[in-house]
């Protein structure tokens, strides 16, 4: 029995396309972003460099804990360079691509989404793209910076921090997109916004065996700060498929539990009329 | 004592204000819940470490209770420096300017009505989640101590932030200059660690600069009451307003001859 499977392949082939031209778009507004910054150069550098230095200064409390208590059951001060590295790489990636998503509550409760559901380009991708965080620049880099001090930098442990980062980054996101859709049904959040975004950055700092396994669950469920610091730092060590296989799934799952959120607050939507004043 | 009737007027109008969305006033303070409980994790599991029931002085619950006091303080500040600067760079400075008060005297009234709630509900929330996890607070002499030295906490944060706020006049954008601050008050106050545990001569320098008479000053008061301590920390409390407070009122006028508004 012969199966045609012309249409198929032409489906597959359209949704290939599909998907190209929707990253040709994405690849266009970061672009455009960039470009909106190199007009204030002054401002973009200084914001990078104090970003670096207010890291720096941050992480100088942890080297002065180290020094004085050597090390928490089992983490030293290598440790805390690589997560904190791993964080402020992860956090400053999704500020520079995904900068609206910080502030996707404000959009929603303004009637800014107006704008972007008026236009043929995934809504969600669309608005959160549609900025860039210049100092997202300076924790980007410092991540990298922060990882070459640990004293446990090697080639592959690089590239394991690259795609450990790339993850963290999904996974951060996602959970700031989860947080910020609940606008759609709570209206203004910004103490709820405030609260998720300093638990998940503070939490993800802090070694993970300060904690204990109640901490430990609310760590990977209700707040992922272990995915976006402890996890991708244990990866980042020595790879192993059961960290690697945790971020995946963190990842993906997130992942779907944002867009499914927003999809569903998405209906709930109320125009602001709008549609001309977003720039 | 009409001038004072003025701004004493302002500041209860802000403190008014400030109660007006206590949703809000309350779920901002949140926050330190779940920072006093890492707090509370780190450090038991430092001190259990380390063998000892007391460190340079400081024991699990005066730890505890000085860094309520230390996050009280912290998350109670205005984001003065931010409205400042967006006054300056909107324009609506000049609204501010043109009206029968002394600007930076109104900028001072509002932010200290802004924050006395803020601190007490800080407190109360901080207070009771250390207290559940670590006993009762330490004596009624230390609320005292801590209260007065915190007034003064207020003035010189007031005197900096308003310093980062008017460079406005001078650079684009004065967040990196909050951000170090902030990072400053972190490091040299002894805001996520007790200065009792630094090394000796980083304990010198910062014991110098104003960041540990803002943040250390108040929160040891508070654990550990002593005249002695008391009048060092007003002593350097008063030094660091003077110094600060020249600086203040030089930059803004310097600033105010500098500025040009455009537009009515």
């Amino acid at each position: 029995m012969e199966v045609d499977l012309t249409p198929a392949l032409a489906q597959g082939g359209r949704g290939g396309k599909e998907v190209m031209k929707e990253l040709k778009f994405l690849f266009a507004v970061w672009q455009a972003n960039l470009q909106s910054l190199m007009e204030y150069r002054v401002s973009f550098l200084t914001q990078v460099i104090g970003m670096m230095l207010n890291n720096f200064i941050y992480f100088a409390i942890w080297i002065i804990f180290f020094d004085r208590f050597k090390e928490v059951r089992g983490w030293g001060i290598s440790d805390m360079y690589i997560t904190f590295g791993i964080l402020a790489s992860a956090v400053g990636l999704a500020e520079l691509l995904f900068g609206n998503a910080f502030t996707l509550s404000e959009i929603i409760n303004q009637g800014r989404l107006d704008y972007y559901l008026s236009l043929p380009r995934p809504v969600l991708l669309h608005a959160i793209s549609s900025r860039t965080i210049a100092a997202g620049m300076g924790d980007f880099t410092y991540g990298f910076v922060s990882y070459a001090l640990s004293g446990q930098f090697s080639w592959d442990g690089l590239l394991r921090f690259v795609l450990a980062m790339l993850l963290a980054a999904i996974i951060f996101t996602a959970f700031i997109v989860l947080i910020q859709s609940l606008a759609f049904w709570m209206g203004i959040i910004s103490n709820l916004t405030s609260l998720a975004f300093n638990a998940i950055v503070t939490f993800g700092i802090y070694p993970i065996t300060l904690f204990d396994n109640y901490a430990k669950l609310i760590l990977f469920t209700v707040i992922p700060a272990a995915f976006v610091g402890a996890i991708p730092a244990e990866f980042i060590r020595e790879f192993t498929w059961r960290t690697l296989a945790e971020l995946l799934v963190g990842a993906v799952g997130f992942l779907f539990i944002a867009l499914t959120i927003f999809r569903l607050g998405l209906k709930r939507y109320e125009s602001g009329s709008a549609i001309q004043i977003e720039v | 004592m009409k001038t004072f009737k003025k701004y004493w007027a302002i500041f209860q109008i802000t403190l008014v204000n400030s109660l007006a969305y206590p949703g809000e006033l309350i779920g901002r303070s949140l926050l330190i819940v779940p920072f006093m409980w890492i707090f509370y994790q780190l450090w038991k599991v430092t001190f259990s470490a380390a063998g000892s029931d007391a460190i340079n002085g400081m024991t699990l619950y005066s730890t505890m209770w000085y860094l309520m006091m230390a996050e009280t303080i912290e998350l109670s500040r205005p984001a003065l420096a931010r409205t400042i600067s967006d006054n300056v760079k909107d324009g609506s400075i000049a609204y501010l300017l043109n009206k029968p008060y002394n600007f930076l005297l109104y900028q001072f009234s509002n932010s200290i009505g802004e924050t006395i709630f803020r601190a007490l509900v800080n407190a109360i929330f901080g207070g009771v989640i250390v207290w559940w996890l670590v006993g009762p607070p330490p004596a009624p002499i230390g609320w005292l101590f801590a209260c007065l030295a915190i007034f003064g906490t207020w003035v010189l944060n007031f005197c900096i932030t308003c310093l980062i706020g008017l460079s406005a006049f001078l650079v684009e954008d004065v967040s990196p200059f909050m951000w170090i601050y902030q990072k400053l008050i972190f490091i040299l106050g002894g805001f996520l660690i007790p200065l009792d545990f630094y090394p000796g001569w980083l304990q010198v320098i910062a014991k110098a600069l104003p960041f540990s008479a803002m943040i250390y000053g108040p929160s040891k008061l508070f654990v550990s009451p002593s005249i002695g301590l008391f009048a060092n920390v007003l002593l350097m409390q008063s030094l660091w307003i003077i110094a600060l407070g020249a600086t203040l009122i030089i930059s803004y006028r310097r600033g105010v001859a500098y500025l040009t508004v455009n537009g009515g």
